[in-house]
């Protein structure tokens, strides 16, 4: 798998995307940015009331992707360019979840919305509209999505990469900065992870790293690329940006995200944690 | 230091997960937080779209908001001293010192 097969730049969008196989689609948590406006042709997802179950702890089931991608209009053999803000955090959750349930033909366009503004690129309020399809998804393909008695098992045996900030890998922070911090749950980490925050295999304009410059950044972190690997952040976004990192970019085999991440596992009763550094 | 009161209806999009609404998620007084916040101007008036970054002192990303309507950030530190970056169109790349305190909201005027 190369990079052109998982990301494209705001070029390519430019130039293709009024291609009628081509849709885009905005990933955010707070769609208010969507609706300020965004890339001429995008329709938008809703990570909390699209993609979140709203009952249950759990991302929305098969039928429930299905419906969702029909009534954005959405076929099987589109090739869907998914981009978003928080340096594509939730767009990587999209991508992950999109490749969970089989879609074919998806991709990141690299930096995202922020490397879209920063070059004052086109943003409109116009919304598009598609007419509803008969999208068919896969069974979850769960070889790429860990649950917690997989982390636990892993402890000592397989790579396991926290991608959250330091601080919080450490215990002093329970959720990212730019929160408030009032979480209930245990500070630290899973014992043996290594911590990659995701923000380093990222450049300040949202885009990847090179191919050799993430290499070494895990590489220098303790993970083995000979070993399966389970990626785990607070809530399973910028754990899905590491996945898509190690999975798709590096070509790393056997890469889980654990989605339900420190929020569930600091949350468990009688599981082993370790607070401080990392040494 | 002066409490600032934001309504902004993004924040509260933040709750359940991980984003970052712009401006910085809303509060009604720093309690036992370390905030840092403030507002980013040109000629005097706000920079609407860019992105407020926090780096730690080994220089490491820790967190980053779009700017509010009014040029706003806020974030939620922990005790100590860090830097803070502002990212605009145009290739603007600027850095301030900054040092943060529980229990105080910190103020800066970024002017870029």
């Amino acid at each position: 798998m190369s990079r052109s097969d998982v990301l494209v730049d705001a070029d390519w969008v430019e130039a293709n995307r009024d291609d009628p196989g081509v849709v885009l689609v905005e990933v955010d948590e707070d769609t208010s940015a969507y609706d300020k406006g965004h890339i001429r042709g995008a329709v938008k997802i809703d990570w909390k009331k699209d993609l979140q179950d709203p009952v249950r702890r759990d991302f929305v089931d098969r039928a429930g992707f299905e419906k969702l991608l029909s009534e954005r209009g959405i076929s099987n053999d589109d090739t869907v360019i998914l981009y978003g803000g928080n340096n594509n955090w939730f767009a990587a959750y999209a991508y992950w979840y999109f490749r969970l349930y089989g879609h074919r033909n998806v991709k990141l366009l690299d930096g995202g919305r922020k490397k879209w503004e920063l070059e004052s690129r086109e943003l409109v309020t116009d919304v598009p509209r598609r007419p509803a399809t008969s999208y068919k998804a896969q069974e979850q393909d769960t070889a790429i999505r860990a649950f917690r008695d997989e982390v636990v098992a892993a402890i000592g045996n397989l790579n396991l990469v926290d991608v959250r900030s330091p601080d919080e890998f450490a215990g002093r922070l329970l959720a990212p900065a730019h929160l408030p911090q009032e979480q209930a749950q245990r500070g630290g980490h899973v014992p043996t992870a290594k911590n990659v925050p995701w923000s380093k295999a990222a450049e300040d304009d949202g885009t990847f790293k090179s191919d050799d410059a993430l290499r070494t950044l895990y590489g220098e972190a303790g993970v083995d690329f000979g070993r399966d690997t389970i990626a785990y952040c607070r809530i399973g976004e910028r754990s899905a940006h590491t996945w898509f990192v190690l999975h798709e970019l590096l070509g790393q085999p056997n890469v889980k995200n654990y989605d339900g991440s420190w929020t569930e596992y600091g949350s468990l009763v009688g599981v082993p944690i370790t607070v401080g550094d990392a040494s | 230091m002066g409490v600032e009161e934001t309504a902004a209806p993004s924040a509260q999009a933040a709750a359940g997960g991980c984003g970052a609404p712009a401006g910085g998620a809303a509060i009604s007084g720093a309690g036992n937080q370390a905030i840092v916040q403030g507002k980013v101007t040109r000629a005097g008036a706000p920079v609407q779209v860019g992105y407020a970054r926090l780096l730690n002192v080994g220089g490491d990303f820790v967190a980053e908001v779009p700017l509010g309507e009014d040029g706003g950030f806020r974030f939620f530190a922990a005790p100590g001293d860090w830097t803070l970056r502002v990212l605009a169109p145009g290739g603007i790349r600027t850095d301030r010192a900054v040092t943060a305190a529980t229990g105080e909201i910190r103020e800066f005027e970024i002017v870029i």
